[in-house]
């Protein structure tokens, strides 16, 4: 006990010799200012991936299929090589199952993408999910192999949730529905 | 046990019968997905207020007069992204594949220059009302024999 006294009274008298009392106001003043102005600073907050979709709460999604490469919830993935809405994988749902409480419209967009993972041409088919407001997450519109309105047949601005109960568009998917075959020229 | 067999083999063979002019079935059933099912539908029953239904129905228009050239002319036929050969091919394939029963046993497949001529004369707003004329040339005897499996 007496070794603690001796301990914790060499201490204090250190911390008395080396410090005035001014400074130690001076200290805790500037840590105190200091630590409340930090989280005001114009830093990366890392709420967001570096890569991926950079809208804020979308984090990198995987399929965990080495044959299903990329991020469902970014616009670089390949099945979005057609798309033009918002991704149903930043909205609840995935690339190819719609979120909660919607609709998945009957009534689609057709078209192929190249997986780069086995270099086949797959057909997609962009289901509309329907019945609830608009995401507003992961815009996304590449439109690749797309026509203008003067052939509706490959104009994808044309058929929003046709065929379900309701025509409010909440996002799309991209299902894949079969193979393309080399012979074709579609 | 032989009889068996044969039967096995026969029924095989039925379910792998390609439809009449019909060159490469895989190449038929992608261009009905890339150019057609995205409005008919996968299995051809079509949408409300938009691509009629197919299914179990088409090949009518083969039996009644004017039918087999309205079907090179609608649409979706004269103005689909293929050339006048697969165009050909699909029709055949969409006959065969969604109204078999009422294809008729006498019918010669679609040719390319068949399919040429046809779309050189599309239809535009005028295909409902053609279609609504030769539904009423449609044998009333035939209506109970839609359906089938």
């Amino acid at each position: 006990m007496k070794e603690l006294d001796k301990l914790s009274e060499g201490v204090v008298r250190f911390l008395a010799r080396s410090n005035s009392r001014r400074g130690v106001l001076a200290t805790i003043g500037g840590v105190i200012t200091g630590g409340a102005m930090f989280p005001a600073l114009p830093v990366a907050r890392a709420s967001g991936p570096a890569a991926g979709s950079g809208y804020d709460g979308v984090t990198p999604q995987s399929t965990g299929n080495p044959m299903d490469p990329g991020d469902p919830a970014s616009c670089d993935y390949w099945r979005y090589c057609g798309i033009d809405g918002f991704l149903c994988s930043c909205c609840g749902g995935s690339a190819s199952v719609c979120p909660p409480g919607t609709e998945m419209s009957p009534i689609t967009w057709i078209g192929t993408c190249r997986n780069p993972a086995d270099d086949v041409n797959y057909i997609i088919s962009y289901n509309d999910c329907c019945g609830k407001p608009a995401c507003g997450r992961c815009l996304c519109n590449r439109n690749d192999g797309e026509r203008p309105m003067t052939r509706p047949q490959l104009n994808n601005d044309i058929n929003w949730c046709l065929g379900t109960s309701t025509a409010a568009y909440t996002c799309s998917t991209a299902v894949i529905i079969g193979v393309a075959v080399k012979e074709g020229n579609g | 046990m032989k009889s068996v067999l044969a039967l096995i083999l026969m029924s095989t063979a039925a379910g792998a019968e390609p439809a009449p002019g019909v060159a490469n079935e895989a190449r038929a059933k992608m261009n009905w997905m890339l150019h057609c099912q995205g409005c008919h539908q996968p299995d051809a029953t079509g949408s409300a207020n938009g691509a009629p239904g197919m299914a179990n129905d088409v090949a009518r228009f083969l039996r009644v007069e004017g039918g087999r050239e309205y079907l090179t002319r609608v649409p979706g036929v004269a103005n689909a992204g293929l050339d006048n050969a697969q165009l050909a091919e699909l029709l055949n394939w969409t006959l065969g594949t969604f109204d078999r029963q009422h294809v008729p046993n006498d019918f010669s497949p679609f040719t390319a220059e068949e399919m040429a001529a046809g779309r050189a004369r599309p239809l535009v707003s005028d295909a409902a009302m053609m279609r609504e004329a030769l539904r009423n040339k449609f044998p009333a005897s035939e209506e109970g024999s839609a359906g089938g499996d």
